[in-house]
This record gives C-alpha cells, sequence and structure tokens, in this order.
C-alpha cells in the first residue's frame, strides 16, 4: 500500500499544468502567426524594392530589367555543381539594346548564405555588386557590405578568375580579403565568380 | 520611486549583467569588435529585456510553477521573433544596422535570467525597472568593450578615425582572442575597484 502512495500522481494538478502551458504556447502561436500575417506582405513589398534598387544600382547602364528564362538550364549546363547558388538572373536593357546582366548568387558564407548581386555589362566589366542578405559576424564578415570592400570588384573582368590574397596590394584581378573575414571574402568572391561564368553562358546562348 | 531607481543603479553597476554576474557571454564576446556593434546590441537587449521582464510579471501569478522555464523560453522566442517582424516590416533602415543582433538575443540568457531571478518573484513595474537597469548596464559595459577594442584594434572610435593613416592597429583586438583580452582585464579592473571601496567602507567604519 505504501509504494502505490509514493507513485500517486496528482492528475488534476499535472492536468491544469500542462493546460496553462498550451494555452501559453497557443497564445504565443496565434500572435506570431498574426504578426506574420499582417507583416509577411509588406516584408516581400520592401524586399522586392530594396532588389530592384539593387539591379539598379550594379548596372546603373540599364533602364529596365527582364528575368532570363531557362536560367537554370543554362547554369546547370554551364556549371555543373556551382549551378546550385545561382539564383536569378536579369537582362538589363536600354532603349531595347542589351546593357549586361545583373546576376544574383547565394554562395555559403561564415555564418549562411550570403545573397550576393553581381551586374555584369556586356564587355564582361563588373559594373559592380551588392549584398541583399547576409548573417556573418558583425565587425568582421558584416564588413563585405561596406562601399570599400565591394569597390575592388568594380572593373575586374569576367573573363578571368577572380581571387582572394591577404596583406598585400592586390593586382591584376585580385581583391583583397576583409581583416579577420577571409571565408565571408572568399564567399562573396565565390559569388563574383559563379556570376561571370553564368554570364558567359548567357553570352555564348544569345549569340 | 526610490526603491525603482536602486533597482536601475542595481542593473548599472552593483550587479552590471557582464561585468559581475558574467552573463550574456556570448554576444558580448561576439559582437563588441566595434563601438557600435556594443551599443546596437546592447538597446536592442535592452527593449527585449523590457518587454519580456513586464509580460513575465504580469503571468507570474498564472504560470505554474513546474513549468516556468518553458512557459518564459515561449513568452521570450514570441517577444523576439514579433519584434524582428515589426522592425523588418516598418522600420526597414533600423532593420538593416540592428536586424542582426535579434536573432542572438533568443539565446541570450540576461533575458532568461532576469526573468527567472527578478519578474517572476516582482510585481510589472518594479520588473520594468529591473529589465531598464540590467538593458543599460549590458549596454554600457558592451559599449565600453567595444570602445576599447575598436580603439586599438581599429583605430578609430564610432567609425570615425583617431590617429590617421600612419598608425598600426593592434589586428588581434578585433579578433576573438581581444575579446577575450578585453573582457578579462575589464572585470579584473571593477573587481579591483569593488575591492578598494570595500576595504574603504570597512576603514571608515573602524
Amino acid at each position: 500500500m505504501k509504494n502505490k502512495e509514493k507513485t500517486t500522481i496528482n492528475w488534476a494538478d499535472t492536468f491544469k499544468t500542462a493546460i496553462i502551458l498550451f494555452l501559453i504556447a497557443a497564445i504565443a502561436a496565434l500572435l506570431l502567426a498574426f504578426t506574420n500575417y499582417i507583416t509577411s506582405p509588406v516584408i516581400a513589398k520592401q524586399t522586392e524594392q530594396t532588389n530592384t534598387a539593387a539591379r539598379q544600382a550594379v548596372l546603373s547602364d540599364a533602364e529596365t530589367f527582364e528575368p532570363v528564362e531557362d536560367l537554370d538550364a543554362i547554369a546547370q549546363k554551364a556549371l555543373g555543381e556551382d549551378a546550385s547558388i545561382v539564383e536569378e538572373a536579369y537582362v538589363g536593357l536600354k532603349g531595347g539594346q542589351v546593357v549586361g546582366y545583373a546576376i544574383k548568387t547565394t554562395p555559403s558564407g561564415y555564418g549562411g548564405d550570403i545573397e550576393l548581386l553581381t551586374g555584369i555589362a556586356s564587355d564582361g566589366t563588373t559594373t559592380g555588386i551588392a549584398i541583399l542578405s547576409q548573417e556573418e559576424t558583425p565587425g568582421l564578415g558584416a564588413r563585405s557590405t561596406e562601399t570599400a570592400f565591394q569597390e575592388q570588384y568594380k572593373g575586374l573582368n569576367a573573363s578571368e578568375e577572380i581571387s582572394v590574397v591577404k596583406n598585400q596590394e592586390a593586382s591584376g584581378n585580385q581583391i583583397v580579403a576583409i581583416t579577420g573575414a577571409t571565408i565571408t571574402s572568399k564567399a562573396v568572391t565565390r559569388g563574383v565568380n559563379v556570376a561571370n561564368k553564368v554570364f558567359q553562358a548567357l553570352q555564348a546562348e544569345g549569340e | 520611486m526610490g526603491k525603482n531607481l536602486s533597482i536601475l543603479k542595481n542593473g548599472l553597476i552593483d550587479e552590471n549583467p557582464t561585468f559581475r554576474q558574467l552573463l550574456g557571454m556570448c554576444p558580448t564576446l561576439a559582437v563588441t569588435t566595434s563601438a557600435v556593434n556594443g551599443l546596437g546590441m546592447g538597446l536592442t537587449t535592452t527593449i527585449v529585456l523590457m518587454c519580456s521582464n513586464i509580460a513575465i510579471a504580469g503571468l507570474r501569478k498564472v504560470i505554474p510553477d513546474k513549468v516556468r522555464i518553458p512557459a518564459f523560453i515561449v513568452i521570450i522566442a514570441s517577444f523576439v521573433t514579433i519584434m524582428g517582424m515589426l522592425l523588418e516590416a516598418y522600420l526597414p533602415t533600423l532593420n538593416q544596422s540592428l536586424g542582426i543582433y535579434i536573432p542572438l538575443i533568443v539565446v541570450n540568457c540576461i533575458i532568461l535570467g532576469r526573468a527567472e531571478a527578478f519578474a517572476a518573484s516582482n510585481s510589472v513595474i518594479p520588473s520594468m525597472f529591473d529589465g531598464l537597469g540590467m538593458g543599460l548596464g549590458f549596454t554600457m559595459s558592451l559599449t565600453i568593450l567595444g570602445m576599447v577594442r575598436e580603439i586599438l584594434g581599429a583605430g578609430s572610435i564610432f567609425g570615425l578615425s583617431l590617429f590617421g593613416a600612419s598608425f598600426e592597429p593592434v589586428l588581434l583586438m578585433i579578433l576573438p582572442p581581444g575579446a577575450f583580452l578585453t573582457l578579462g582585464l575589464g572585470i579584473g579592473v571593477i573587481n579591483k575597484m569593488t575591492a578598494r571601496n570595500a576595504l574603504k567602507n570597512a576603514n571608515k567604519e573602524d
């Protein structure tokens, strides 16, 4: 009898505790769902605005942008494994003429995927890069969003592979890594290199 | 009101979360690479800490003791996520500079620590002041650490260059070892000051 008493559970109390915890979680879930319902269209609109502005910034010569169709197939053929980080590509047009491409890639950095937009003019010159989103370490990898770092890619040629150097001056198709953030610098460079290959494939396709 | 002010001072100095309680070490070590980062992380944490302390103090009689920890975690995580979503939707500029800290706050043990140590057993208004004091104490410590590391490691303060181009910064200071060095020395200085004050007070009484 004594043993049985030890293992007796106060069912009413346990039930009440479980219900309260359930209610707290349910209310939290409801609030989250509600906030998400309200904010997700606003966030989507803002992301779209940011993307349009970024396309304009990396390829300022273009007046309008049109998405490239069959991008997956083209990337797959030209890149093989690297095709998985190619997200979107836009043709930049000015008065009906193609002036270049804006290509979005998502290389993995130190803290997650980096959303990177590379602008390449028709002659193969990189016109600029923009980082749309990143989760790199503040003060180190997050400095990849600073102009000083991004300016390095401007004017580089798409036909040559870009490499990363540390503690020395860059020459030719080289860029200097951000101090303490070599992984991030290499990731961004990989994104630009892949975008360059996509550009070459798109050029070949167009001819 | 006097009581609330002493709660505020308690968080800022006497029980400073970073230098005295050694709470929230992950963000402390990770984001104090510059003064601005420390300030941003600190202020975002302060807001979340105040909100979660208020909510938990308000619900403290409803939440059964046995399941208080999961209940606190659900409340805190929801708060942080909702704040993140609102910030992203309506204050995109602020989100660009502070957004990166938001996911880090969920795992900041100061928030759960204060919920458990203070808000769970105090009413709403003192809990709010506790959140404000602890948050500002955290902000102050992070900004100081960030300033020291930025001056030594990058030769600038709040992004403004201090010494000109000839200055050779000590890179180590903005890399992870610099975080440990600065934090360790900071704790040492505070301990020394506390010990001296205690000695002075003891002498006065004699």
